[in-house]
């Protein structure tokens, strides 16, 4: 066990914060907004991280202080949502495709700002940043948290006024509306929220990565995102938890399975260098054969039942 | 500002707005009749550009599965031109069987067939990758033995448009005549405009609309080759993912026209190639956030674009 998590420390914690990350994505989605905004807040987040720690608090001796992540992570998390109120009051009034392109255009401008600014130091970025723990696996101290909080909140919310309306709002907006939920309202609101996570999430990733610049949290996210969701599932909050932990995993269950020696050497080559064909793949699959995902509600309440019967 | 600058700006926006626009009109021929957006565009983009390096002969690096190959032959440039946007155009129908037509058939949501068209377009960038690694490739110079620039000005207050500008701009625009010809004086283009007009009515009227949704995938893959390979000629080949860069940036220009307007289009590419001629500068680094800010601000104030319509939502 203690080798296992040596080794893939890095990939464990990873998969972790892919999985909240894929909660924002689904925030905006239960409202039925395809919103791919949320990698932008990230690299948001993981600026205003990588600055505080590097300019504004004095460097130490020993580890950075866990205490001052966190604010940090507070910090990012109000930032972000403050930005993301301005910018989803008047983008949610778009709906469908439009919003998809406008939080394209959203993170393709942020990205060519972050490149351009000083304070985010032009196309380097903000390296040695510091680290609050000696070990990269003790990150699960923050990532597991951020997880757990995350997952009982939209498995929570699902259960509630605010979340049946988002569901309703999916359906079938207008009728929605008839009856009384105000559209732009949720989905600001589903907008705001899945801001202030993803802030959150790259304040701890800046750390983790320990370099911060204008390569992160861009359309390559966004993509990745949308694999998380659309694969895992895209009607329960397990859906993309489930699935940004296995795909973020999966690059690395390709290369274990490209060294067993019984494979052809193609094939193993193949498998190493060509998992983002394979990830492509994979999504244009899973959008034709599975459109809600591989879980659904459906599949958690057999699951369910199986589990509660006796023997 | 004087007059030769501005002159000499106007133009650089009109060459490569020129380019803007064609391109563009891939991603309208296909929403114009599905009402999807088709993210593979930006990937077919890539792949026309390999393809015309491929057949001037031309030798693949050192990365990827077939590093050090090259074609036993070597096509005039105008030929491999011709031939990387017929491969394109072939890629279009790979793409349109194998990510569209499934969709569509089930009368899938458009947000899904656009997360599909992306998962495939993520594909076959990295296929391209894995076969001809990521470095970046310029063609063989077929402009050789004609000067660099012209100059439109005087000796004392030049105006210079690079030969490439010229001929990218004159491409584009036989391009665009032939589309026009096409869509406006052809029976093929007339059935066209009808199944962009109602698919199911005319289908009715005996109109063989798969045949007519693959045909708009060659004309646009078609486009998109053709686009690959005169940004490939401006700027070079910058690796597989330019064409996912070029894409986005399309996607400005179809919104700024509106989305589906063929006209629009074109306007569309010529104002986001002026604008970025514009940016002073100073601000040079700024100019790729250009188009992007542009989509925003439009679809804020006209979510229909310049010159579209307002849809009217139906109950």
């Amino acid at each position: 066990m203690a080798s296992f998590l040596a080794t893939y420390d890095f990939l464990l914690v990873s998969m972790v914060l892919a999985a909240v990350l894929a909660l924002t994505l689904y925030l905006p989605l239960m409202a039925g907004q395809l919103s791919v905004a949320s990698p932008g807040f990230y690299a948001l987040g993981g600026y205003i991280a990588a600055i505080m720690s590097t300019r504004i608090f004095p460097p130490g001796p020993g580890l950075y202080p866990v205490s001052l992540v966190l604010l940090e992570m507070a910090v990012a998390a109000v930032v972000s949502g403050v930005l993301g109120l301005a910018v989803g009051v008047p983008a949610l009034r778009l709906r469908g495709i439009f919003l998809a392109l406008a939080t394209i255009a959203f993170v393709q401008i942020l990205g060519v700002v972050a490149l351009n600014l000083d304070v985010t130091g032009g196309a380097i970025g903000i390296f040695g940043i510091p680290q609050p723990f000696s070990s990269a696996i003790q990150y699960m101290w923050l990532a597991v948290p951020l997880l757990v909080v995350s997952m009982l909140f939209v498995a929570r919310l699902e259960r509630t006024r605010t979340g049946r309306a988002l569901v309703a709002l999916r359906e079938d907006e207008l009728a929605a509306a008839a009856m009384g939920i105000n559209p732009t309202y949720h989905k600001v609101l589903a907008f705001t929220t899945s801001a202030v996570l993803a802030g959150a999430v790259g304040a701890v990733s800046a750390h983790f990565i320990n370099t911060w610049n204008s390569r992160q949290g861009t359309f390559d996210t966004s993509v990745n995102l949308m694999a998380f969701v659309l694969v895992g599932g895209s009607r329960t909050f397990v859906g993309p938890v489930v699935g940004g932990l296995v795909l973020t995993a999966l690059p690395e269950a390709l290369r274990g399975i490209a060294g067993v020696d019984v494979l052809p050497a193609w094939l193993a080559a193949f498998l190493r260098d060509g998992r983002l064909i394979i990830f492509g793949i994979l999504i244009a699959i899973g959008t034709v054969f599975f459109p809600h995902g591989l879980i659904t509600p459906g599949l958690l309440r057999r699951l369910g039942r199986r589990g509660a019967r006796p023997g | 500002m004087n007059r030769t600058f501005l002159l000499q700006q106007v133009l650089n926006g009109l060459a490569i707005g020129s380019v803007y626009a064609i391109f563009a009109l891939g991603y309208t021929l296909i929403f114009s009749v599905l009402r999807i957006i088709n993210f593979t565009h930006g990937a077919i983009f890539t792949i026309g550009a390999y393809a015309t390096y491929a057949l001037t002969g031309s030798q693949f690096g050192i990365n990827g599965l077939l590093a050090g190959a090259a074609l036993p032959f070597r096509l005039p440039f105008v030929l491999a031109l011709l031939g990387g946007s017929i491969v394109a155009a072939l890629a279009g129908v790979i793409v349109e069987r194998l990510a569209f037509r499934p969709l569509r058939a089930r009368g899938a949501d458009p947000l899904l067939t656009l997360v599909s068209s992306l998962g495939v377009a993520v594909a076959l960038v990295n296929i391209t990758q894995y076969l001809f690694g990521a470095e970046p490739y310029s063609y063989p110079d077929p402009l050789q033995g004609l000067p660099s620039a012209v100059n439109f000005g005087t000796a004392a207050a030049p105006v210079l448009v690079r030969t490439v500008q010229v001929v990218i701009f004159g491409v584009s625009m036989v391009m665009l005549v032939l589309l026009t010809y096409l869509m406006n004086a052809t029976r093929t283009g007339k059935a066209l405009r009808a199944v962009a007009e109602d698919m199911t009515t005319s289908s009715l009227l005996g109109i063989d609309t798969d045949r007519l949704i693959l045909l708009t995938f060659v004309i646009s893959g078609f486009l998109g080759g053709v686009t690959g390979t005169l940004i490939g000629l401006s700027v070079g080949v910058a690796g597989p993912y330019f064409g996912i860069a070029f894409g986005l940036k399309g996607l400005a220009v179809i919104v700024l026209g509106g989305l589906g307007d063929i006209p629009g289009a074109v306007v569309g590419g010529l104002i986001i190639g002026l604008a970025e001629a514009f940016v002073p500068a100073q601000y040079i680094a700024y100019r790729e956030a250009v188009p992007f800010a542009l989509l925003f601000v439009v679809l804020l104030v006209r979510p229909q674009g310049l010159l579209g319509r307002a849809q009217v939502q139906k109950v």
